[in-house]
């Protein structure tokens, strides 16, 4: 979980080599929703959400339980009805459709394979509803399941495979499809977490592969920062914020989105800004930064209540004459090895705050020790204290 | 140690023993009471008069009298039961032709002085007749029972001569008004007929044959046909039409008073005449005390059985008990007594009093049992106009005989005992393989404990189970009745699968009556099954409004007891008062005579069955629909699968695993469903709905009780179960296995 952002380059190294994406903007809507609501009795879920899917975009919608990121995927898969808003697939309205005329394949949470079919026949099943040709079906599921090395298991029943072989005849079921979209539901929460890993590779090489365009849901941040082209960050039944993760993960628009992404979460403590010697000063609760002056501008005033941000990974020891930010009471020191997380407060009475140190410095870190940390003013974040929203946004 | 494991375990099972010995001897071992024991089948006033008439002997003999009151159903039962143990009993009361069965079961004596010469006089001559068999008085004579004509005071304005003059006020009586009323397709009733023209049931043989018998069948037939009398009466309707004058005249009992109400003005006569012919002479049945084997060497008890008889004490049984009294003295003074205008019961009384006089009294022999249902089948038959009286009737003594016919000689045991040998042979070396196994000593040794936990069960099941198999089978190897057990081998099996010589497929051939259930089973479970798993189906959609309601609703029919059911289904398929009938008039389709056509006599049974059956599949559906993920169903959904394909795909397959036991047990349920059958159609018409069991259940109880025949149509039916489940398990188990995820 927590070595996302590294993932995340990785990963986008690996893209880069195989297919060349263009700019989503430049490219044509393979799904969009506009102004949707949605209500299951008295609970509203869904409070007006737009959504856009160029063609050939991996788009990941994230968020905590209940946001209504689920509902907005089954909205457009069709399995449930809009209140308000319209769906449109490839250009079709589709919003008053069943799921059988959008041309929209799905891969489920449990996979829901039919138990009674051998996995020849659940790959067929959609393929001989919509009346393909024998010899099509056949040379699709060759293809799809020599793509996913299915091809020993074509005559087993689901029962008879393990969680991971379930969620690959899942994906070919949709492969094989062949739909305008391919919709997934959080499809790697029910495997274990080695298996996570490669499997959400496997997703992303498939997706480019095939040149698919994908609306993926997950409440797993290391999910969405990985394989997202363009990144949906729902909370409350709104979007919260959109677009490349790497630019969410950096400028979070507000508190929520902010400690939402990354792992350990980010640090907050409520502070005041001031002004000292021609340079803003961000201060409270026991810690005390200079800000980025360039990134906020104008919304720098002299006094103003904020809440102070910074990620464990933007803290460090403060060696030298660098300035110090704060002094870490340390309570545990986590040690990964390539790196270690020091928890404690800065403060006995304020939140817990978390610093990730490099594992040579967090060898001489003792727990009840006080540590000084440095961070660079550009990775400060700073958020008004009565709205949540970022300054500078 | 082992040894006192295996000492306690000894003591356990000597105190079941114990325990068990307590229970089956304990009756026969406890202490005689003392003084008589009587016992009566009498209820309300009979029995308060039967009470009044004890306490006077008990106080003027000094003597200690316990009456018991014995319901009528159990009565020869409980009779057969206790008098043998010494338990029973010492005088008892009970209808005189019921004299054939006490004697087969030495449950009687002759009552000696309780009915001395000098007292004979004193008594009816027909009830002393009665209770006289091969020249031997049995009981003293109480009271006797006869059907009489009630008649309505407001229709008819005095009652009628001849049975010609009821039926032409037809049509006078006002819309829906029938002249007369009987349970026409009741022996009994019909006897009255019978007897006017000069035929008999029973001669020692099946007797209704012949010109008389012929005629009182087409004399029936014109009542029904010409519209003086309703078809298929039942006791109960009879009494409904009479109390709300929808009927000028009824024949029935005593037991009619009782159910109708004091303001209904009616009046009581004796059977009218048969213009040309004579009277029409009921059965006549007399209540009598018999005494038991051990009652007649007491004095007390003969005193007890004379005292009943006498002449206060029938005035007793007369006024509070209602009885018609069998002694003449009762009589003699009543007739010299001015009765009293209002006496209404009195009047009742003398003209049951004057029916009994013309009556004939009921043959006292066994072999008369067996008459009753053929007897009735030809009546029936004639009377839905689906034969001449004459092979009807031909047909009912052709089939009496054949339920008479002696037991087949008695084979050589041997191809038994040689096949029995054979297979406990077979048994022995499977074991002996099984013990020679590799490792079965060391499992026999590790479950040693187990059988420790499963030991009461397996005890329990092998008494209330496997032991009342195995008697069954066994007395499949006998013929003649239970008294008369002959061993005949295979020979009761032999005559089932031949048909007894005749052809195969005719009339009550075992081979017939599998097609019928066959038939009956298939078309049933495939109801059951499609009615309840549509209903599943729909009760599971979560939107359904009302669901819970609808849900109660459906399994009410379940929650019946199915004897419930079966009789109020009956009554809904009368022909002239059900309520299917009424519903089709709204339509403007004739009444159907339900139970007259195969056809429709199935489709009743199978109404009736299947309303009762629905339920347990619907909740089955029900069940298994709640363990399919709804995801499946979704992604059949975006897969492109109609609400049809999912279903058929999708859905089906999936409830096949549990569907298939419920669809096994649904089957053996239906093959054996006994109360549907028996009771809507009963058979009808002519035994062709009859299923396996219902014939298996004719052989031991209507049919002159030839249990080991019914028995080896058990074992039949078992045999045929047992593969049936095994192939329907197998066919489906597989797949159900492989499925089930």
């Amino acid at each position: 979980m927590s070595e996302a952002p590294h993932r995340h380059a990785g990963s986008s190294a690996l893209r880069a080599a195989e297919t060349p994406v263009p700019e989503p903007a430049e490219r044509k809507l393979r799904c969009a929703a506009r102004g949707i609501e949605k209500s299951f009795g008295a609970t509203k879920i869904l409070r007006g959400v737009d959504l856009e899917i160029p063609e050939g975009t991996f788009a990941v919608l994230v968020g905590p339980s209940g946001c209504g990121k689920s509902t907005l995927l089954r909205l457009v898969a069709g399995l449930e009805q809009a209140d308000k808003g319209t769906i449109t697939l490839a250009g079709r309205d589709v919003t008053n459709l069943p799921p059988r005329d959008r041309d929209v394949a799905m891969v489920f949470q449990s996979y829901a394979l039919y138990p009674h079919l051998t996995v020849r026949e659940n790959l067929a099943f959609g393929l001989k509803l919509r009346g393909t040709p024998a010899a099509e079906i056949e040379s699709r599921i060759r293809e799809a399941s020599a793509m996913l090395g299915l091809e020993k298991l074509m005559d087993r029943l689901p029962k008879q495979l393990s969680g991971g072989q379930r969620q690959r005849v899942a994906m070919g079921r949709a492969i094989v499809r062949r739909p305008t979209i391919f919709l997934f539901d959080e499809p790697l929460s029910n495997l274990d977490a080695a298996l996570r890993a490669e499997v959400r590779v496997e997703i992303r090489r498939l997706h480019d592969r095939l040149g698919a365009t994908t609306l993926y849901v997950t409440h797993d941040q290391v999910e969405a920062m990985t394989l997202a082209d363009s990144l949906w960050v729902l909370n409350g039944g709104l979007v919260e914020q959109k677009g490349p993760p790497l630019e969410i993960y950096e400028r979070p628009r507000t508190k929520f989105v902010a400690t939402f992404l990354g792992s350990p979460q980010m640090n907050l403590v409520a502070g005041k800004l001031s002004k000292e010697g021609g340079a803003f000063w961000a201060e409270g609760g026991g810690v005390r930064t200079r800000v980025d002056e360039e990134r906020f501008g104008d919304a720098l005033v002299e006094g103003r209540e904020v809440t102070i941000g910074v990620r464990p990974h933007d803290l460090c020891l403060a060696k030298g004459d660098a300035p110090i930010v704060a002094e870490l009471k340390v309570e545990i020191v986590e040690a990964l090895g390539s790196e270690a997380f020091a928890h404690g407060w800065i403060r006995s009475s304020g939140p817990t705050f978390v610093a990730r140190l490099d594992a040579a410095d967090a060898r001489s870190v003792r727990p009840g020790s006080a540590i000084p940390l440095a961070a660079a003013p550009s990775a400060i974040h700073l958020f008004d204290a009565k709205t949540d929203r970022a300054l500078g946004d | 140690m082992e040894r006192s494991r295996a000492g306690r375990a000894l003591h356990a099972l000597l105190a079941v023993l114990a325990i068990v010995a307590t229970i089956l001897f304990a009756p026969a071992c406890s202490e005689p009471p003392r003084g008589v024991v009587l016992w009566h089948p009498y209820r309300g006033g009979e029995e308060a008069a039967l009470k009044k008439v004890v306490a006077r002997f008990e106080a003027e003999r000094g003597v200690k009298v316990t009456t018991l009151a014995v319901p009528y159903e159990a009565y020869l039962s409980k009779l057969e039961a206790a008098i043998p143990r010494g338990n029973g009993p010492d005088v008892f009361i009970g209808p005189h032709n019921r004299l054939g069965e006490y004697l087969l079961h030495k449950l009687v004596a002759p009552v000696g002085d309780a009915l001395p010469d000098e007292d004979v006089p004193a008594y009816e001559p027909v009830t002393v007749d009665a209770v006289t068999h091969e020249g031997v008085r049995w009981a003293v004579p109480l009271a006797s029972k006869c059907v009489a004509l009630y008649w309505d005071t407001r229709l008819l304005s005095e009652p009628p001569r001849t049975l010609e003059e009821l039926a032409a006020k037809k049509g006078a009586l006002g819309a829906g008004v029938w002249p007369l009323a009987y349970e026409s397709h009741s022996a009994y009733y019909h006897a009255a007929l019978l007897h006017a023209y000069g035929g008999a049931l029973f001669d020692g043989g099946f007797a209704m044959i012949g010109p008389a018998a012929e005629r009182s069948l087409e004399k029936a037939r014109e009542l029904v046909t010409s519209g003086a009398a309703p078809d298929e009466a039942s006791g109960d309707l009879l009494k409904t039409l009479f109390s709300t004058g929808k009927v000028a005249a009824v024949i029935s009992g005593p037991w009619l008073a009782a159910d109708l109400s004091d303001d209904l003005p009616y009046a009581v006569a004796p059977l009218p005449e048969i213009e040309g012919v004579g009277r029409m002479r009921p059965f006549l049945t007399v209540d009598g005390a018999f005494l038991s084997p051990d009652g007649a060497k007491r004095e007390d008890a003969r005193a007890l059985a004379r005292a009943l008889g006498s002449s206060e004490s029938a005035r007793e049984r007369a006024e509070t008990g209602k009885q018609v009294v069998a002694t003449r003295a009762y009589w003699a003074r009543a007739d010299g007594e001015r009765p009293a205008a209002d006496d209404r019961h009195a009047a009742l009384l003398r003209a049951f009093r004057d029916a009994s006089a013309d009556a004939i009294p009921m043959p006292v022999s066994t072999a008369m049992n067996p008459v009753w249902v053929p007897a009735e089948q030809a009546i029936r038959k004639v009377l839905r106009g689906d034969a001449t009286p004459k092979d009807a009737l031909a047909e009912a003594k052709a089939r009496y005989d054949d339920v008479m016919r002696p037991p087949p000689p008695s084979p050589s045991p041997a191809p038994l005992v040689i096949m029995i040998g054979l297979g406990l042979l077979a048994a022995a070396v499977a074991i002996v393989r099984r013990v020679r196994a590799p490792g079965f000593r060391r499992e026999l040794e590790a479950s040693k404990p187990a059988y420790k936990y499963v030991a009461h069960a397996a005890i329990t099941i092998f008494v209330l189970v496997v032991l009342p198999l195995l008697a069954g089978a066994v007395t499949s190897f006998f013929a003649g009745t239970r008294d008369d057990p002959r061993f005949v081998g295979l020979a009761n099996y032999v005559d089932i699968l031949t048909a007894r010589g005749k052809p195969l497929l005719s009339h009550g051939s075992f081979y017939l009556t599998l097609l019928v259930t066959v038939a009956w089973t298939v078309v049933n479970v495939t109801l059951h099954v499609a009615i309840g798993l549509a209903l599943g189906v729909a009760l599971a959609r979560p939107m359904l409004r009302l669901r819970a309601v609808y849900r109660v609703l459906l399994i009410l029919p379940w929650a019946v007891p199915s004897y419930v059911t079966a009789l109020a289904w009956k009554g809904m398929f009368h022909r002239q008062f059900g309520a299917i009938n009424a519903l089709l008039a709204t339509l403007g389709v004739e009444p159907i005579s339900w139970f007259s056509k195969f056809s429709t006599a199935f489709t009743a049974n199978v109404a009736t069955n299947v309303w009762l059956g629905f339920p347990f599949m619907m909740v089955v559906v029900m069940g298994a629909l709640t363990s399919i993920p709804k995801d499946v169903l979704e992604a059949a959904e975006v897969d492109g699968a109609t609400r049809w394909q999912a279903f058929r795909l999708v859905t089906l397959p999936l409830l096949k695993p549990t569907l298939l036991p419920a669809v096994v047990l649904g089957s053996v349920w239906t093959f054996n469903m006994f109360n549907v059958v028996f009771l809507v159609s009963g058979g009808e018409p002519d035994g062709t709905t009859d299923i396996l069991v219902s014939e298996a259940y004719r052989w031991a109880f209507a049919r002159n009780s030839q249990f080991g025949y019914a028995a080896a149509y058990a074992v039949i039916i078992f045999g045929l179960l047992a593969i049936m489940s095994r192939v329907l398990g197998r066919v489906g188990g597989g797949e159900a296995k492989e499925a089930a995820s």
